[in-house]
């Protein structure tokens, strides 16, 4: 398929400037000049999205107004079998943005209206572009909740949290994006429009694509509006933090906590380098002498959440946590979480690149998992940083190297091969919330076998035969 | 010229792109184009250092003129990149000699030349060091360029206000200007000329202050917000037709992002009369030093939020602490027939302990 993208590509040609001035033109009569562009210099930041190493070269970015612009767009290249990519904030970690095989950028960040949010059915209609904490900040105000808080929130859409069914950091006990999609509008790759879902909290009508979409990358359709789930907003909330000696230590207190009947809404661990990255920057006043760190927190009444963090810190420091503190005030709270959500940037402070991984197990076994990265990570002569989801069994390692050391570079990327086999071994996922994207595809038939890949496969092509959606991702 | 060179390696090297700056962009909020947001504009800076793309290319270009260089984007970088100087050296490579644009380059001129800002600085009676101080402490006011002919009376409430300063008559400029126009060698000699003397350096101004702290270190300057709770006990409030005054403040970008202080000036506002915090207080006010010169059109597109909430907070002052946004707010409250007034810190502080306020 990509073979047939890529002759495709050749006949429009990104090479020649005549071409380029007719892609343009009729580019331009449907999105307008002002929101298309292909100038070659003002397409670099087009090229790449948060992930290290993965890059492509893009025909034109467009930046259309609505759902008819979109369809337009998509019956244009489906015509010409150019390439499509959408793009909300450019946050992916999986490559999932980068259009490696060229094409048009679908930059849908025009697209950012709250369309509604209605306080009875508890939904909020919104369009791809707004970013997850708008939609939060809004539901707020209403007295409502959207849980899902990928680490980006600030900057990440909604259309991207849908197509990646991102995670965040009170997966434990709310779950991933999926969770809230109760409905999306779609432009298929033919520029047809459909609905699935809607505001209804019960609708087995046909096979589920609202579910089928989620997650889907991009690579099936075009999220072009949302229908999520909202939820009363919590009276209260709290946030503590239990340092350990090291990882399995703290590994073994998350055991300790669940097992003690209590699901607290936020259950995040960081090891000693991801520890000191952040107090670099945040400057919180953690403690550097640590192993590691768990950082805990509730939500709900204020009974409930006193109950909670009560138990779980004395379940902590039963299981050897060295020390617990509570947060007393809303913002140091705030402010703990925030520092969690920079981890991964902030671990760039400790040398350059980063390349990290989203590996994901049961929960009973991440202190298994933890061990084995590592392993892994002193076998590959390579440093590697460990944060993420405790609760939900879900790793962030983390390699952090020198870029232009290029066996520094080979070596990270085998031991995540190593790490990416680990889990799966231990029953688990070469990726819990980040996407498949470009950087994994390579991995994914590992996990999901033949049969299943093939499968994957064939939905693909029912959706788009022409294979122009986000090509070299999920099902190619 | 060959690309190489132009930026600091390590600076560059030190983005991550996880995108983390979007939302504090003033240009991206504009165009929601992620070529202009400092993601953005480091990817160019990179293809640029590689020879890819011509750091004289019409899409850089427009890149270096257009971002405001308010570095709204540095706090909030976890990696820490040093966005602020790495535009700085994007404009020495895009506006060396010819092509400099022409409207800055007589106010280059003008701040570079110590006689001619001293002349007009006395034409327009700024500050000078009173024989009568009793206790000297070391610390010198710094004059700024523009302040001296703009704004004479901020300089002159300064030293009223903070006891112990000096007023070196014959000081120059601190190169802010030229620093942030494509001339950052002459912006560093003149903050190192102005830095010789010892004692730190008081300033009224957010962008001088930023950019003689990048050259000569944080510990040499004192912004005067911090300057007055060090050294003076706050006056009491204003009162207006007896109740106290409503009082809002916009942050420096320079002061807020560049120097880190935003709790001095709200701590001296807050004793000052009934403090209101401004929504939006921390972004620019589009002003960016030259930038309300060289684009003006964009400068009020950014501008235009900030009028919408100050119209709706009706405040009896809008507090500044720069010189720049001082002018550009000015201009603005006036177009839009707002009765607050807009005045400096330093200003608003004499004032309370003068009594000399009219409503």
């Amino acid at each position: 398929m990509s073979r047939l993208v890529g002759a495709s590509m050749d006949a429009v040609s990104a090479g020649t400037p005549d071409s380029r001035d007719v892609v343009s033109a009729q580019l331009a009569r449907i999105v307008g000049a002002a929101n298309l562009e292909t100038r070659p210099s003002a397409l670099v930041p087009y090229r790449t999205d948060a992930t290290f190493g993965f890059s492509g070269e893009p025909l034109a970015v467009v930046r259309p107004a609505d759902t008819r612009e979109v369809a337009e767009v998509l019956r244009w290249a489906a015509a010409r079998r150019v390439p499509v990519v959408p793009r909300g904030a450019g946050t992916s970690l999986a490559a999932g943005a980068v259009p490696i095989h060229g094409g048009i950028v679908l930059a849908l960040t025009r697209m950012n209206s709250i369309l509604s949010i209605d306080p009875v059915d508890l939904t909020a209609v919104v369009q791809p572009g707004v970013s997850t904490q708008a939609l939060a900040r809004a539901a707020n105000e209403q007295g409502l909740h959207y849980p899902p808080d990928p680490g980006s929130q600030r900057v990440s859409t909604l259309g991207g949290n849908v197509a990646t069914n991102a995670g965040g950091l009170h997966g434990l006990k709310y779950g991933n994006t999926a969770g809230y999609v109760l409905g999306v509008q779609a432009v298929l790759a033919d520029g047809e429009v459909i609905r699935a879902g809607g505001r209804l909290l019960k609708d087995v009508a046909g096979y589920d694509l609202v579910r089928l979409l989620t997650g889907s990358e991009g690579t099936l359709a075009v999220l072009t509006e949302l229908t999520l789930a909202l939820r009363p907003a919590p009276q209260a909330s709290a946030t503590g933090l239990a340092y350990f000696e090291d990882l399995e230590a703290a590994g073994d207190a998350v055991r300790g906590v669940i097992a003690a009947g209590i699901l607290p809404a936020t259950l995040e661990f960081l090891d000693a380098r991801c520890i000191r990255a952040v107090e670099d920057y945040a400057h919180l006043g953690l403690d550097l002498s640590a192993g590691a760190m768990l950082l805990f927190g509730d939500d709900g009444s204020p009974a409930e959440v006193e109950r909670t963090l009560a138990i779980t810190a004395e379940v902590m420091r039963e299981r050897g946590a060295a020390s617990v503190h509570k947060a007393t005030a809303a913002a140091e709270s705030e402010a703990l979480l925030a520092a969690r959500r920079c981890a991964l940037p902030a671990l760039s402070r400790l040398g350059g690149a980063t390349m990290l991984e989203d590996v994901g197990v049961p929960r009973s076994r991440l202190p298994e998992l933890v061990r084995r990265i590592e392993e892994i990570a002193k076998h590959h002569r390579v440093v590697i940083a460990t944060f993420g989801h405790a609760g939900d069994g879900n790793a962030h390692p983390t390699g952090c190297f020198d870029p232009k050391d290029e066996g520094q570079r080979e070596r990270v990327a085998a031991a995540f091969a190593d790490v990416f086999g680990a889990a799966i071994e231990l029953g688990g996922t070469i990726t819990g919330e980040h996407g498949v994207g470009a950087a994994k595809h390579p991995f994914l038939v590992a996990q999901l076998g033949a049969a299943q890949m093939a499968l994957q496969v064939r939905i693909k092509q029912a959706f788009d035969p022409a294979g122009i959606l986000n090509p070299g991702k999920l099902g190619s | 010229m060959t690309a190489q060179g132009i930026f600091d390696p390590a600076a560059l090297g030190t983005c991550i792109s996880c995108g983390f700056c979007l939302p504090t962009c003033p240009t991206y909020q504009l165009t929601g184009d992620e070529a202009a947001w400092p993601r953005g504009r480091i990817a160019l800076m990179r293809a640029i250092d590689d020879g890819e793309v011509d750091v004289f290319d019409a899409a850089a270009r427009e890149q270096g003129s257009f971002c405001l260089g308010c570095r709204a984007c540095e706090p909030v970088c976890p990696a820490g990149v040093p966005y602020g100087k790495l535009i700085e050296q994007l404009r020495v490579a895009q506006w060396t000699g010819r092509r400099r644009p022409w409207r800055i380059i007589p106010l280059m001129w003008f701040a570079g030349s110590r006689r001619l800002i001293r002349m007009v600085g006395r034409i327009r009676r700024h500050a000078r060091t009173t024989a009568a101080s009793p206790e000297h402490s070391g610390d010198m006011l710094m004059l700024g360029c523009f302040e001296r002919a703009l704004f004479p009376a901020v300089s002159r409430a300064a030293v009223a206000t903070v006891p112990g300063l000096t007023v070196p008559r014959d000081q120059g400029c601190c190169g802010a200007l030229h620093a942030h126009n494509g001339d950052l060698a002459r912006g560093e000699e003149l903050a190192r000329r102005l830095a010789e003397r010892p004692g730190r350096i008081v300033s009224t101004a957010g962008g001088c202050a930023a950019h003689l702290a990048a050259v000569v270190g944080r510990e040499k300057v004192v912004d005067y917000s911090e300057a007055l709770i060090e050294r003076a006990s706050l006056p009491g409030p204003i009162l207006i037709d007896g109740r106290p005054a409503r009082i809002g403040l916009q942050d420096s970008c320079h002061l807020r992002n560049g120097m880190g202080v935003t709790a001095a000036p709200r701590t001296v506002l807050a004793a000052l009369g009934d403090y209101v915090e401004v929504p939006g207080a921390g972004e620019c006010c589009g002003a960016a030093g030259t930038y309300a010169i060289l684009r003006p059109t964009e400068s009020r597109q950014v501008l235009a939020e900030k009028i919408t909430t100050l119209t709706a907070l009706d405040l009896d002052f809008l507090v500044v602490v720069n010189p720049g946004c001082q002018r550009q707010l000015i201009s603005a409250v006036r177009r839009a027939h707002l009765r607050t007034r807009v005045v400096h810190l330093a200003e608003l502080v004499a004032m309370a302990e003068n009594g000399t306020v009219r409503p």
